[in-house]
């Protein structure tokens, strides 16, 4: 078994064809990108055993108590763990996955995200928060950051003419995971539930399965190019304003380089900004405009009632579904440009359009223009979508392709601090707001604001990147 | 986007026809199940024309 998962078995024979790659990266990612559809189970999970705990109840007794419902401010510290352990584990264990190959690192992360769930559903059945957490939220995040990462490398390796594209296509998968796993997991739940279990463990073990399946045959599709290989009719650039290199910079020395911290610090500026703007789009878009979308423009969101409201809900739910789709095509759409504009020029566009549109989207909703306001933020979603493609071949132009794998692990770290910075930012602005007496309405305008200040921030660091100093690339070449 | 026909080394086959079929179904795999994800999406988004 260990042979069968040898990176150099793994090396494609005469005749293979690349384009088999791209499809085993989206099996594993659209199998993890399920994570961003958690919320899915939050509420059956919330009513499991039907009836609410105390008031009072302590932490750890809220963590181990089989006898009263989970809050769902709890459960939602999934995402956090999530996040974290993503981008801990690609760090961590990056460089192993460039010794050992992608496929030995794939099977592994099927092994956590699918066991993941299997601990998980124990944890339902016998009503155990921790086992929760620690099943899909600390195994399983580590599976995450491993099957995030396994094919970046090999993506960039197969496709030196379109690394852009090649790693969008693979990302595309990890924001269409929720769009499959959400309603699945929905079909799932609603087939299972009866009137002794609201049907989650039943549905954890069946997405288990089905994605640990799913994330083997990704894994066991990876192959990797011979040395020296390059596709037919293609030389690398000789030259290109010098901020695409030929040559090698080691994992252990990429993040001594001033590049890799400034290339961390836009992408967790575009991420924290994004992620602002994804948690709050739903009740956002129903604040801002209230009654208006329902064909009641004089009443403002404070004023409706609850079946007014409710119906509110229903749109800002639309919204987001919405913004979904722009964020995959984005992940696509802009990564494959930037083959084409260079990824420093792409991440020009990214942070500059931002700004305008960030600062543009409280006079949308002044203006009561709920079409311009809806378009504002699907474009600002496709650049937080394109933000995280293009990062892996940003990577590869600045320090090469042998180590980009590890160091791609590395920059992670950036998504994992963005996913905590960006959610509390908006919240605690918002709060801040609306305890000042500032209206439902307009609470959102300083946020927006702020969040354009962090893309002026990211345009900086993206002006500031310059080619790495000769002194950080390896001496023994030895590009793939 | 016209794929860029590859060859391990410069002496290598060029990808045979029958690899060509087995990119479809790899494609077709992953293609369908996330077609169908963004069809869901996109139906659900469709409360916002209305």
């Amino acid at each position: 078994m260990a042979g069968l998962l040898a990176k150099e078995r793994i090396v494609a024979r005469p005749g293979f064809n690349r384009w088999l790659v791209p499809p085993a990266a989206l099996a594993i990612h659209l199998s993890i990108g399920v994570a961003y559809g958690f919320s899915v189970f939050w509420l059956p999970l919330s009513r499991a055993v039907g009836v609410p705990c105390p008031e009072g109840m302590g932490f750890l007794e809220r963590m181990v108590t089989a006898a009263c419902d989970w809050k769902v401010s709890d459960l939602g510290w999934m995402y956090t763990l999530f996040f974290v352990f993503l981008g801990s584990s690609a760090a961590v264990f990056g460089s192993w996955l460039e010794r050992v190959g992608p496929r030995k690192a794939g099977v592994v992360a099927a092994v956590c995200w699918g066991g993941g769930f299997m601990i998980s559903a124990l944890g339902v059945y016998l009503h155990q928060l921790w086992l929760l957490w620690l099943g899909s939220g600390v195994i399983g995040g580590c599976g995450l950051g491993l099957g995030y990462i396994s094919p970046v490398s090999t993506l960039i390796k197969w496709f030196p003419d379109r690394r852009g594209m090649a790693t969008g296509m693979a990302i595309m998968g990890f924001g269409g995971g929720a769009m499959i796993g959400a309603p699945l997991a929905d079909i799932l739940i609603k087939r299972f539930a009866s009137p002794t279990s609201v049907g989650v463990w039943e549905t954890f073990v069946v997405l288990g399965a089905v994605y640990f399946v799913a994330m083997l045959c990704g894994a066991f599709g990876y192959r990797l190019p011979p040395e020296g290989w390059r596709p037919a009719g293609w030389t690398p650039p000789a030259k290109q304003g010098g901020m695409i290199t030929t040559r090698n910079v080691h994992v252990n020395e990429a993040w001594r380089t001033p590049q890799f911290w400034l290339l961390w610090g836009l992408l967790c500026l575009n991420v924290s900004a994004g992620i602002g703007v994804i948690g709050m789009a739903s009740p956002m878009i129903q604040e801002v405009f209230g009654g208006r979308l329902i064909g009641a423009s004089a009443l403002s969101f404070a004023e409706l009632s609850e079946a007014q409201r409710a119906e509110l809900a229903t749109i800002g739910a639309a919204f987001a579904a919405l913004l979904s789709v722009f964020n995959i095509l984005g992940r696509i759409g802009w990564a494959s440009l930037s083959d084409y504009l260079g990824r420093k020029r792409t991440y020009t566009v990214f942070f500059t359009l931002g700004v305008v549109l960030y600062a543009a989207a409280p006079s949308a909703g002044r203006l009561g223009s709920v079409a311009l306001f809806v378009a504002i933020f699907c474009v600002i979603l496709t650049m937080y979508g394109g933000g995280f493609a293009t990062i892996p071949a940003y990577l590869a132009d600045m320090f090469g392709t042998k180590y980009v794998g590890a160091i791609h692990g590395r920059l992670l770290t950036a998504w994992s601090t963005a996913g905590v910075l960006g959610p509390v930012l908006v919240n605690y602005i918002r709060e801040y707001q609306l305890a000042r007496g500032v209206p439902n309405a307009q609470a959102y305008n300083l946020t927006m604001y702020i969040l354009a200040g962090l893309l002026v921030l990211g345009l900086v660091c993206n002006l500031l990147v310059r080619p790495v100093a000769e002194r950080h690339f390896m001496r023994e070449e030895g590009t793939a | 986007m016209s794929a860029p026909t590859n060859a391990p080394t410069p002496e290598a086959p060029r990808p045979s026809r029958a690899s060509w079929v087995l990119v479809v179904v790899a494609w077709i795999l992953v293609g369908v199940p996330l077609l169908w994800g963004v069809y869901t999406t996109l139906q659900k988004a469709a409360v916002l024309l209305r």
